[in-house]
């Protein structure tokens, strides 16, 4: 009994004094006299309505791709859906400032399309592109899950009772997907909303929300400025957090048909697979832009294969900063795993008033953008010990990335057999005992999930980290936007390229990992 | 040495009474069934029992120990679930050598007394599947048996067979009676279903509202109910199966 609330109280004190102390000292910092002076200032009011003109764009054609991709892949009888499924999600391996930044190169001031055409996408186009390419892959996994959770008998009910195809789609996958539908476009908007990476990249003189911050951050050093933008940025993902916490979900019942739907005109299905495809090719074609970029002399004037810019890259410490970045993604991923873990252990498997709380805490950390959060901890922690130093940055990206590995444990943790400790207690042999020797083998898979999450989205995060870093601990990512600036091009693709590639292999190695373990418990246990 | 006394045994939830002054013993080797509808507080009573949670009110005795609020692994009691709670990681070999390892102390004899254990049950040939690889009855064999390899004095049973199709169901509670006769071994089973406990106990404790109705053999339950309650209560599947016959064949019993 005393056991798990010592545990409790742990990490109670630990997402007070990660979470919510930051803030309360960054908003106790302000001085708010200026606050009408900026809210009436012209830059002010220009940045907002940037923002919210690319973000309500980008969110409709981003949802609108994601429910296609995720429409196709659950209805249009396709084959090899975990090999398309992991194509569509590459964006998420990348840092979201490449993604401007392989626009740029496609369509840039003298892009390898662009240079032909006489045009390019600097400016709002250019950011619609690029949030759309950063954040349609989330909502796809978001409605790609939603899509896993209808009961497909229903369609045959519909059937029987005459329903036509509008009163069908309003009925039945409606009523199963509004959930996920409202989610992902929540999620989306504030992905959109509070990134700078893309705007920064290709967003030229056009300022969003973000950027403006981050500009009178770095720039100006205007901690109080900047946090009464972060206030305006934490509205958005707020809205979000509170409208997933309190909206029922539709759970499936077990005796759930799951059999695989097909569309039935023939026409559409290929329509569908056609659109999949070109969104994939398109994706390609970004990425191949980093690999041509990262390879060719100048791709204007001498468009010849040269190692240049790797050895430009390495002269400059490049594997410095790499090394930092997997320094800091494998520290996060182990405590920041270990954290989650056994937080969401408690909060599933030890129901109490207090464990309510604390999942309510753990999952809230959705709710503050890494820009503010990075911003909090620069403003609570600038005197500490830990200012400056690998910690604070292992420690913001593990609060930064904390919420959905938890949630995934402690979806999972429910699911696993709630009467195994119970049985230990009768063998007289420890509960933790029990959670070493069969609750975490049980849940194998969910952890590896866990440590991957951390670990590519500490390699790609620029936000959180990029007030918090010094000359010896700047990650990797953040090089991305020094080479940007000054225009080399070649350099920026080939980190952006060597960040992919450390990402793919992590999860290659998760996938091979997953499936030693399927064959070795003979296709079954893992949850 | 296994005599169990229960004395005024209370539990209260959100000041709802859920066991309300129990009383009872259950002798060495009997096998006693508690039967009752859901929300009786039989599920309460068996976590009681076997420590998990603990009562307001009233103590438990085996033989002369207190053990009211003794350590659940220091009950001498085994449990099996609804769920069996094999754990799906281990073979059945590992299943059931698990915690017998621990308690041995010696791998090879643990190893021994398991396939022991398993022949007894026929599972000899399914050693090295993993629990997700069994039927539901091969399953509930498996955690039978692991219990019974730790020899403990007595063994709770929560509703082992509701998740057990017809079949099923019949060869488990002859095997289940075999291993209790085989071991000597206290056995207490909650069911909701009339005719299994009617088959098995040597005494069945029916339940209603968290107060014992009736404690007695089956025969005197059956031909001397104490109240319309426990005589409803028992004779329903009976009298499900002759409206079930009237029904088919049209015919006024």
């Amino acid at each position: 009994m005393k056991k798990r609330s010592y545990l409790n109280y742990f990490i109670f004190a630990f997402l007070a004094v990660t979470v919510f102390y930051p803030l309360a000292v960054m908003v106790s910092k302000v001085s708010w006299e200026n606050f009408n002076s900026l809210v009436a200032s012209n830059a002010f009011k220009d940045a907002l309505s940037n923002s919210l003109f690319v973000t309500s764009i980008s969110t409709i054609i981003s949802i609108i791709i994601a429910y296609l991709l995720a429409l196709t892949i659950n209805r249009a009888n396709i084959k090899h859906k975990t090999i398309i499924k992991v194509l569509i999600t590459l964006p998420m391996l990348i840092p979201s400032i490449s993604h401007g930044l392989g626009l740029i190169n496609l369509f840039g001031n003298n892009g390898i399309i662009s240079s032909h055409f006489n045009f390019n996408v600097i400016g709002p186009v250019g950011i619609i592109i690029g949030s759309i390419v950063y954040s349609f892959p989330v909502a796809f996994l978001m409605l790609d899950d939603g899509f896993n959770y209808i009961d497909n008998s229903m369609y045959y009910n519909a059937k029987i009772l005459g329903m036509n195809k509008f009163q069908t789609f309003k009925n039945v996958t409606f009523c199963y997907m509004k959930k996920p539908i409202f989610s992902s476009i929540f999620a989306v908007f504030t992905m959109i909303f509070t990134d700078y990476g893309v705007p920064l990249a290709v967003g030229g003189t056009f300022i969003t929300l973000p950027v403006f911050l981050y500009k009178e951050v770095i720039g100006l050093l205007d901690f109080s400025k900047g946090t009464m933008i972060g206030l305006f940025l934490l509205i958005p993902a707020l809205v979000s957090f509170l409208f997933d916490t309190f909206s029922k979900d539709f759970a499936k019942n077990d005796g759930a048909d799951d059999s695989e739907m097909k569309i039935e005109n023939k026409y559409v299905r290929i329509l569908l697979k056609t659109f999949m495809v070109i969104i994939i090719l398109m994706l390609f074609v970004l990425i191949g832009s980093f690999v041509y970029y990262a390879f060719v002399d100048n791709p204007i004037l001498n468009k010849t294969f040269s190692l240049s810019h790797l050895e430009y890259i390495i002269g400059d410490d490049f594997f410095a900063y790499f090394g930092n970045s997997i320094f800091i993604s494998i520290f996060v991923s182990i405590i920041g795993t270990t954290i989650a873990y056994f937080t969401a252990y408690v909060t599933a498997r030890r129901k109490s008033k207090l464990t309510k709380i604390v999942h309510i805490l753990s999952i809230s950390t959705l709710a503050v953008p890494g820009i503010v959060l990075g911003l909090s901890f620069t403003v609570a922690f600038k005197t500490s010990f830990i200012y400056n130093t690998f910690i604070i940055l292992i420690l913001v990206n593990i609060i930064h990335f904390f919420a959905s590995p938890y949630l995934i444990a402690y979806n999972a943790l429910q699911k696993v057999n709630e009467n195994f400790e119970i049985v230990g207690k009768t063998f007289n042999i420890s509960t933790f005992k029990i959670i070493k020797d069969v609750i975490i083998p049980c849940t194998k898979k969910t952890i590896r999930e866990m440590f991957s999450y951390f670990f590519i989205n500490s390699m790609i995060t620029i936000s959180a980290v990029s007030f918090l870093f010094s000359t010896n601990t700047m990650p990797v990512s953040l090089l991305i936007n020094v080479y940007e600036d000054n225009l080399m091009l070649g350099e920026a693709a080939f980190v952006s390229l060597f960040i992919l590639l450390c990402n793919v292999l992590m999860k290659f190695i998760m996938y091979l990992l997953n499936v030693i373990d399927r064959r070795r418990y003979k296709y079954g246990t893992n949850i | 040495m296994a005599n169990i006394e229960v004395k005024g045994l209370t539990k209260i939830y959100n000041k709802k009474i859920v066991l309300d002054d129990l009383n009872f013993t259950v002798k060495d080797g009997e096998f006693l069934s508690i039967l009752g509808p859901s929300g009786c507080g039989k599920t309460t009573l068996l976590k009681i029992l076997i420590g998990i949670e603990k009562c307001d009110k009233g103590s438990i005795h085996k033989g002369t120990r207190n053990i009211t609020n003794v350590d659940p692994a220091k009950r001498g009691m085994g449990m099996v679930f609804q769920n069996y709670a094999l754990f799906p990681n281990m073979t059945v070999l590992e299943n059931v050598m698990y915690a017998l390892k621990l308690k041995l102390k010696n791998k090879k004899n643990a190893r021994e007394r398991s396939l022991e254990m398993l022949k007894l049950v026929n599972m000899e040939e399914h050693i090295n599947k993993y629990p997700h690889q069994l039927s539901g009855g091969q399953q509930q064999r498996v955690a039978i048996v692991r219990t019974l390899a730790l020899k403990p004095d007595i063994i709770l049973f929560d509703e082992p067979m509701s998740a057990l199709d017809a079949d099923n169901r019949l060869g488990l509670r002859k095997t289940i009676k075999e291993l209790q006769k085989q071991f000597n071994t206290t056995m207490i089973y909650i069911t909701h279903d009339q005719e299994e406990a009617f088959s098995m106990s040597d005494r069945v404790m029916v339940m209603k509202d968290g107060k014992i109705e009736q404690i007695d053999t089956p025969n005197k339950i059956y031909n001397h109910p104490a109240n319309t309650y426990v005589k409803n209560f028992v004779t329903k599947h009976l009298r499900d199966k002759v409206s079930s016959i009237e029904k088919c064949t049209g015919i006024d019993l």
